[in-house]
């Protein structure tokens, strides 16, 4: 049974109570119908692309099916930008908030997680300042602090929020932001997909069996060692991998990091 | 919702001022109603304030008298000792009987209060009683707490003169969504409006966020990031949380919380002075609830002696010749209670586990509660911190309510000319939600500390051939077996289409939005459609209401495995 029928988003049926606040959100929404033919692979694989009702799991990387917007001029889209409130010109980008008269913007989606972060679209990201950058966005945009406001701008808030905290654990984790960036270049990863590699395979049966056999958290803890440093090469050759743009070889990479990923998780859980 | 027979009088004054509240907002008040005590305090303006009842007292005793037709609570009442107050016809302990059956462990510890607490053990709410007039009075958790909440409202208007209808209250961690719903009513039949129900540590943390800015703005710093672990242990509960805290913002990174507190150091310790206790006053007659109240003053009075001293003499007269004379160690009492303060420790180590954040990476450790006095208890923290000093700078009884305060302020838009208000705290869920599935396991759809706005799916499959409909159970906690957990509903999924078993995809979506509301949603969608079968079916959770204990037991007397599902995807 193939996962990517499992994409149908239960939130395109549901009630939504947004109204567009301009025309512009809604060619975002017209736009959003055509990407949800993406299939989402990843698990929990149910894609929630509605945008008019978007919060997204920890576990779901997705929202990627705009991939194909890539297509779209930014720049030219960004030109446009007015906040629906004022209608004044963002002062900075990305416009999730506007600065003249501190309302919250609907969400746009050809904004990625790199942008919310103002960060470059890449793997090797300085990640000391995220959380701050999160913070930073948590203050303007969670919906705790526009009780007073209409229901439309809380809507907004909700989603914008909902969407950083997404942003901010999708790039926080090595693993989902190099899953994310290859998503970004349109390319989706199976993590479920089982390698053939019959050498990883034997070597994570071992490694299992080693964990289940591990008495102590020495033994433990050497084992964890061991796998970060494997996950710490392999994250390296992703990285060139992706920044050669081969991304074939990129997505093996995941997958294989995935098995350590497991693996580090089961022996953080014994210890 | 609302319950007119406990409204107060003030409240049709309310509704005549209602217009003027939308220019100026109304302050909401911050309520911290403890096991034993309780306090209440609003933001005057520039600071936070406590209020203080007739007596002058900041720190008021939760509980309710019945006395003829007329209950008083422990803000007016003028007990005028603590016997009185144990005499059967005073409830206490509401935080710890709230929402619960009577199967359930804390409500059979509960039986051995001065008052009457009758357990069927069937899993319905168990009966409470007090004595008025040689009579067992039955009533209930929720209105004993109302009754109070609507003497604190009436206390509250009088001094700040003004009507009060919206109110932030501080809960336990460990409450499920249920007992949630029962605070709500508590406070609904008061004609309280609650803007917001904040787990314990969490108001601390807000608290110790402001405190955070305000140090940084006097050193004209930028604020970096501040981790802090609060643990909270009152009578009634132990709660713990990392949060870590930058430029106001403060990001709960974990929670964990247990019914342990104040309440089991003294039933310890009330059993080791006289193991026969229990059987003793099971009968509740006069004279056992007298030797029963005794016992208990004489044993809290010994428990707090032994905060500063090393050993304490009890010398108790309990009446029918029984009599206690003895000299307590403070290490009998810490073996005593040795289960408790392990709990306590554990408790701490999960939470910061959970958090991902190491011993060392803690900027500041905070304790407070009424138990943190307890030497045992600040021992236990600071061998887990190696030896940090504690944080200063907050009254361990006073945190929670000024947090609380402090959140009131902010959720009802006020700012602050200095930045005092410029504030956010960034809750996460403290119990895991998930449904029934794979036999009888609880498979969490929404994990515990997943940050608050959440929403999570995942894809379950019947296991029958042609199997029509579906039970979605859904549970809050964190037992791998469902009967570990807290039932909160359950609905059915009908019209699946006819198929071999494994093949309907079953989507099981929940959402948690930013007022904490839990809406669960399911949908069949067959492979190779992009359409759902049927209707997809949202409900708003809890909905179990009286007597979910044996909810989940009928369904599976009715129903057996009929209409059960499994994963579809193992989890990673």
């Amino acid at each position: 049974m193939s996962k990517k029928k499992l994409c149908t988003p239960l939130s395109t049926f549901m009630r939504t109570s947004l109204t567009s606040p301009s025309d512009r959100f809604t060619k975002i929404s017209s736009s959003q119908i055509k990407f949800s033919t993406f299939a989402s692979p990843s698990p929990p694989p149910l894609a929630l692309y509605n945008p008019t009702f978007h919060k997204l799991g920890q576990y779901f990387l997705g929202d990627l099916g705009f991939c194909g917007k890539s297509i779209c001029s930014k720049a030219a889209e960004k030109l446009e930008l007015r906040c629906w409130n004022c209608h004044s010109v963002p002062e900075s980008l990305p416009f999730l908030f506007c600065e003249s008269c501190r309302s919250i913007q609907p969400v746009d989606k050809s904004v990625n997680y790199f942008d919310i972060f103002g960060s470059e679209k890449k793997y090797d990201i300085e990640d000391k300042n995220l959380e701050g950058k999160y913070k930073e966005w948590q203050k303007k945009l969670h919906p705790d602090l526009v009780h007073s406001k209409s229901k439309m701008e809380r809507d907004f808030a909700a989603e914008q929020s909902s969407r950083v905290i997404d942003a901010y654990r999708t790039l926080k984790k090595p693993l989902l932001r190099a899953i994310y960036l290859l998503k970004l270049e349109g390319v989706e990863v199976d993590e479920e997909q089982t390698v053939s590699d019959p050498e990883l395979l034997a070597e994570i049966m071992e490694i299992r069996e080693a964990v289940e056999e591990a008495d102590g958290s020495e033994a433990l803890k050497r084992i964890l060692s061991q796998m970060q440093d494997k996950l710490k090469h392999l994250s390296d050759s992703f990285d060139n991998a992706f920044q050669s743009r081969s991304f074939e070889e990129a997505k093996t990479t995941i997958q294989r990091m995935t098995y350590y990923e497991r693996v580090i998780e089961e022996v953080v859980k014994k210890l | 919702m609302a319950e007119p027979a406990y409204t107060v009088a003030s409240d049709s004054e309310t509704t005549g001022e209602e217009k003027s509240s939308s220019t100026f907002p109304e302050i909401a008040i911050g309520v911290d109603i403890g096991t034993s005590q309780c306090s209440v305090a609003v933001w005057n303006g520039s600071q936070v304030e406590l209020l203080k009842n007739t007596r002058n007292q900041k720190m008021m005793k939760s509980y309710v008298t019945f006395k003829d037709d007329i209950p008083s609570g422990g803000i007016s009442s003028l007990l005028s000792h603590d016997h009185e107050m144990l005499s059967g016809s005073t409830i206490f302990n509401m935080k710890r009987l709230i929402g619960r059956v009577d199967t359930d462990p804390v409500v059979h510890a509960s039986k051995n209060l001065p008052f009457l607490v009758q357990t069927l053990d069937i899993g319905v709410r168990p009966f409470i009683a007090a004595l008025v007039n040689n009579v067992w009075r039955s009533t209930t958790p929720e209105e004993v707490l109302a009754i109070f909440l609507v003497e604190l409202r009436a206390m509250a208007e009088a001094q700040l003169k003004r009507p009060i209808r919206n109110v932030v209250l501080t809960i336990p961690v460990s409450f499920s969504r249920f007992q949630l719903t029962r605070i709500e009513r508590a406070c609904a039949m008061a004609g309280l409006r609650v803007l917001r129900l904040m787990p314990e540590p969490t108001a601390i943390a807000l608290l110790y966020g402001q405190q955070q800015q305000q140090t940084s703005h006097e050193n004209m710093g930028s604020g970096s990031e501040k981790i802090a672990l609060i643990f909270n242990m009152g009578a009634g509960y132990a709660d713990v949380a990392v949060t870590a805290t930058a430029g106001g913002v403060s990001q709960i990174k974990a929670l964990a919380g247990n019914t342990i507190g104040g309440e089991d150091l003294l039933q310890n310790m009330m059993r080791y002075l006289l193991p026969e206790s229990e059987s003793l006053f099971e009968s509740h007659g006069v004279k056992e609830i007298e030797s029963m109240a005794l016992l208990r003053v004489a044993t809290q009075d010994a428990i707090r002696k032994l905060s500063s001293e090393t050993s304490v003499q009890v010398d108790v007269d309990l009446g029918n010749g029984l009599k206690i004379c003895k000299v307590v160690g403070r290490n009998e009492f810490e073996q005593v209670n040795r289960k408790v303060f392990e709990k306590c420790e554990s408790l701490i180590i999960q939470c910061l586990q959970d958090a991902k954040v190491e011993v060392e990476d803690v900027n500041d450790v905070i304790i407070v509660g009424g138990c943190s006095f307890i030497p045992k208890v600040k021992n236990i923290v600071s061998s887990i911190f190696k030896g940090k000093q504690l944080y200063e700078g907050m009254n361990p009884l006073e945190a929670a309510v000024r947090g609380a305060a402090v959140e009131g302020a902010v959720a009802s838009g006020i700012s602050d000319p200095f930045g005092n208000l410029d504030l956010l705290t960034i809750q996460a869920t403290p119990l895991a939600i998930g449904i029934q599935a794979d036999g009888k396991s609880f498979v969490p759809v929404i994990p515990r500390n997943t940050t608050i706005p959440a929403r999570k799916d995942l894809v379950f499959t019947t296991i029958h051939d042609n199997q029509r409909e579906a039970l979605i159970i859904v549970y809050e906690g964190e037992g791998d077996k469902v009967e570990e957990n807290h039932l909160l509903g359950y609905f059915k999924i009908m019209g699946i289409p006819a198929a071999p078993k494994g093949v309907p995809e079953i989507n099981v979506c929940m959402d948690i939005d930013a007022g904490n509301v839990l809406r669960v949603l399911a949908g069949v969608v067959m492979p190779g459609s992009r359409q759902p079968a049927n209707r997809v079916m949202e409900v708003r959770m809890p909905t179990v209401d009286d007597g979910h204990g044996w909810c989940a037991e009928a369904l599976h007397r009715a129903y057996g495995s009929t209409l059960d599902m499994v994963t579809v995807q193992k989890k990673a």
